[in-house]
């Protein structure tokens, strides 16, 4: 084995880079989400899970509509960008006429909870071979800030001012727990970006799922719990104690079908 | 040629895969639930795939997936199932995404639902309305082709007779001319490229590529409708030059009012008729001249009042215009009532003369 | 050249398929040919009509037919309004006993068969239906008699298809019982 020996009185020979730097080159520009969301950390890992599965040039997104509708300005793959809800719908249309490709969806919790719970419900019953995403923050971020049906209780939102409350507005939807309890799914999971550690199991997590979606083992879901800390009314970096504390509570973060 | 004793829904279906269409999806609603049996048998045998989705909704949002991947697609419904498709059919017009729609309708009162669109935005939609099965094929094929050649949502706007009426039919692959290649269609193959495809209403394009945006689009988008107006308009027309009276009427009735009114020409009436083909775009520019020498512009269709509307919008004399037509519902509320008869229709347009 | 006929019954008559087996019939033989049926929703008991038009070119017959060249009465009950759209001199071919041949109007001629009578005769009891299509048929050589037996057996579903011999003799029974009578 060959010593190295760096000499530590002279500075290094390139610049230090940060981890943004490494920022896929899928991406084509930056976002315009507000500091702090959680967002755009799970479209970081989706697409490095694309190309780390070589699966780049047989890629087809179906976007729905939220904060992260822009992000198709600033992905490079191809996207059918749909109506709100209908992602997991216009995803199997696609996926019927193009089996060799994946394709994924990549909805808020108001896109698929909310407008589009019986797409996904039925896609997965089906056993549609594609992957969904669901960035659940809890609230309708792009609207600016309306309950959802996955805002936790006691969550303060524009039609919920004073909390959410069981009495007055029901109780949330664990999705990945209702699509779990499907026959047809080959591989449900929910995950966060609220911590470093939490981010590489999410990506671990989407790179299942795909892995899933091309052995053609069914329907796959990835859950992937976001800040919003705009939404939430909580100062930018409190963000992610406050999902610690409040989403994750209320969602088990893990896998809960593996097929 | 071959004739095979077919349901309107059938041959319907044999004029879709005949054209190429190879991904269909709908759900049941009478009379177009023969349609999607027929695809749902005959679909896979031709490579291709039929789906029973699970809403209307869902089966439109499907059909726009298959094609914005470059399939020919199709869905359908009667009008009320229509009517849930009105976002998905707006949002096709808009973000340029080819299928045929089929309404098979339970009579004629979704004239304005197909020619005013309630889906949101400035579009339009090429409606075709057969006036027979054998019509039906040919506008099958032609729909598909006038599809992909707009790149736009189309519709085909049958009926409970056209849909349930059994005749023989030969159905032939039908040649409409060439066509651009779909070089637009999602195929996967963009990303990482720098030029991946998108398919999005608001046509942003990419960061490194940026698109017009929804002003740009939108404003093409309604130029190109009004480029379709003036190029795909078609009716068809008898014995108006030197007509005291004119009867418009569209679909199914027309059949029946080419009848009566061959029937009173031949007893001396200076009658004739006209039928638009395209409800949209509506030929309005052929009425005009059609309707010249009319005193009377009588409009006869089974709804209260609705292709009525252009007719006045577009014939000669807009004071010649009377509307003879009516609501007239079978007992069972899904198809056509006494007034689609051609004794009944003969008494209308008398008494009207 | 377009020849119309209209018939007429009760559900369980065999009517939708009497008529289907007619057109389908004329189909095989190259001919152009439209159905449409009318029914309500009773499996039984209910009215049963049909219409049929054959022609040698493309029809222009309206699928609800205004008028008629001919007819069949299967039954008395759920009729109305049939009468009225048959044409001068058309051709009228009644089910005794269940119709009385004599209850039209004098214009029209009438031939009659008991079907029900002919098929027991020939063991084919749920074929009255057949009957009186061969029987139809043998007045008006609208298509030809082998034409009807392919038909038939066409139109039969695998849980019916013990019947085809039944259903055969039932054709050539009615077209016998008016045999020698020509329209």
């Amino acid at each position: 084995m060959t010593e190295t020996t760096i000499d530590t009185t002279q500075p290094p020979v390139r610049d230090a880079r940060q981890v943004a730097d490494f920022k896929p080159s899928l991406i084509l520009g930056e976002h315009s989400l507000c500091p702090g969301c959680g967002e755009p950390v799970a479209l970081r890992v989706l697409l490095e899970v694309l190309q780390e599965l070589d699966i780049v040039q047989r890629t087809i997104g179906v976007v729905g509509h939220g904060c992260y509708g822009s992000f198709v300005r600033i992905m490079d793959v191809d996207v059918l960008q749909c109506l709100h809800g209908r992602a997991p719908s216009c995803a199997t249309g696609i996926k019927r006429v193009r089996p060799g490709v994946a394709v994924f969806t990549l909805q808020g919790d108001g896109d698929m909870a909310n407008e589009g719970l019986q797409e996904v419900l039925h896609a997965a019953a089906r056993g549609e071979n594609i992957t969904c995403v669901m960035l659940n923050n809890g609230v309708f971020g792009d609207t600016g800030g309306q309950q959802t049906a996955t805002t936790v209780l006691g969550q303060r939102t524009k039609t919920s001012i004073d909390g959410r409350d069981p009495a007055a507005h029901g109780y949330p939807i664990p999705v990945a727990d209702l699509i779990a309890g499907l026959r047809g799914v080959g591989y449900v999971a929910r995950g966060a970006v609220s911590t470093a550690g939490a981010v590489l199991q999410t990506k671990r997590m989407l790179r299942r799922a795909f892995e899933t979606q091309l052995a053609g083992g069914g329907f796959s879901l990835v859950e992937i719990l976001t800040m919003c800390p705009t939404g939430w009314f909580v100062p930018t970096v409190e963000g992610p104690s406050y999902q610690q504390d409040t989403m994750e509570q209320t969602y088990r973060l893990g896998e809960l079908v593996t097929g | 040629m071959t004739l095979q004793l077919l349901e309107g829904s059938a041959a319907i279906a044999e004029a879709a895969i005949a054209a190429g269409c190879r991904f269909f999806a709908g759900y049941p609603m009478s009379p177009f639930t023969g349609l999607l049996e027929h695809m749902s048998r005959r679909l896979s045998e031709a490579g291709g795939v039929c789906l029973n989705a699970e809403s209307e909704i869902e089966g439109v949002n499907m059909t726009l997936g298959a094609a914005a991947a470059g399939t020919r697609a199709a869905t359908g419904s009667c009008g009320q199932g229509i009517a849930l498709m009105q976002e998905a059919i707006a949002e096709a017009a808009l973000n340029e995404t080819p299928f045929v729609v089929f309404n098979l309708a339970r009579n004629q009162q979704d004239y304005f639902q197909a020619t005013r669109g309630g889906g949101w935005g400035d579009y339009r939609t090429i409606t075709l309305a057969p006036k027979d099965i054998p019509e039906a094929v040919e506008h099958t094929q032609l729909l598909f082709h006038l599809a992909d050649k707009h790149r736009a949502p189309v519709m085909l706007y049958g009926d409970p007779l056209l849909a349930q009426t059994r005749v023989g039919v030969d159905i032939q692959h039908r040649d409409f001319g060439e066509l651009p290649p779909k070089d637009w269609a999602l195929d996967g193959t963009g990303g990482g490229t720098g030029r991946s495809r998108q398919v999005w209403t608001w046509a942003m394009g990419k960061a490194t590529d940026p698109g017009p945006g929804p002003d740009g689009h939108w404003r093409a988008i309604a130029e190109k409708f009004d480029r379709i107006g003036e190029l795909e308009a078609r009716h068809e027309q008898s014995d108006v030059d030197d007509a005291e009276t004119v009867v418009v009427s569209f679909g199914s009735a027309a059949k029946f009012v080419e009848h009566v009114v061959a029937e009173l020409r031949a007893e001396g009436h200076r009658i004739g008729w006209f039928r638009p083909i395209t409800l949209w775009p509506f030929p309005g520019d052929a009425l005009a001249a059609a309707t010249r020498t009319a005193q009377r512009v009588l409009v006869f269709e089974l709804n209260a009042g609705q292709m009525v509307d252009d007719v006045r919008i577009h014939a000669h004399d807009r004071r010649a215009v009377r509307f003879v037509g009516g609501v007239s519902i079978a007992e069972s509320g899904l198809s056509y009532g006494p007034l689609l008869d051609a004794p009944v229709i003969r008494r209308r347009i008398l008494e009207a003369l | 050249m377009e020849r119309e006929v209209l018939v007429t019954g009760i559900g369980g008559q065999g009517i939708q398929l009497l008529a289907k087996t007619l057109a389908l019939a004329a189909t095989q033989e190259g001919r152009y040919a439209m159905l449409a049926a009318d029914y309500g929703g009773e499996m039984r008991g209910g009215p049963s009509k049909a219409g049929v038009v054959i022609g040698d070119a493309p029809l222009r017959a309206l699928p609800i037919l205004p008028s008629a060249w001919s007819a069949i009465f299967a039954h008395h009950r759920h009729a109305e309004g049939v009468e009225e759209r048959l044409r001068t001199g058309a051709l009228v071919l009644a089910n005794t006993p269940l119709v009385d041949p004599d209850a039209f109007r004098d214009d029209l001629r009438v031939f009659a068969v008991d079907a029900v009578a002919v098929a027991r005769r020939v063991e084919a009891p749920g074929a009255s239906g057949f009957v009186l299509l061969g029987a139809y048929n043998a007045l008006t050589g609208l298509v030809g008699a082998p034409a009807l037996v392919s038909a038939m057996e066409e139109l039969l579903p695998p849980y019916r298809r013990q019947h085809a011999a039944a259903n055969a003799r039932a054709l050539e029974a009615g077209a016998e019982a008016l045999q020698g009578v020509s329209a």
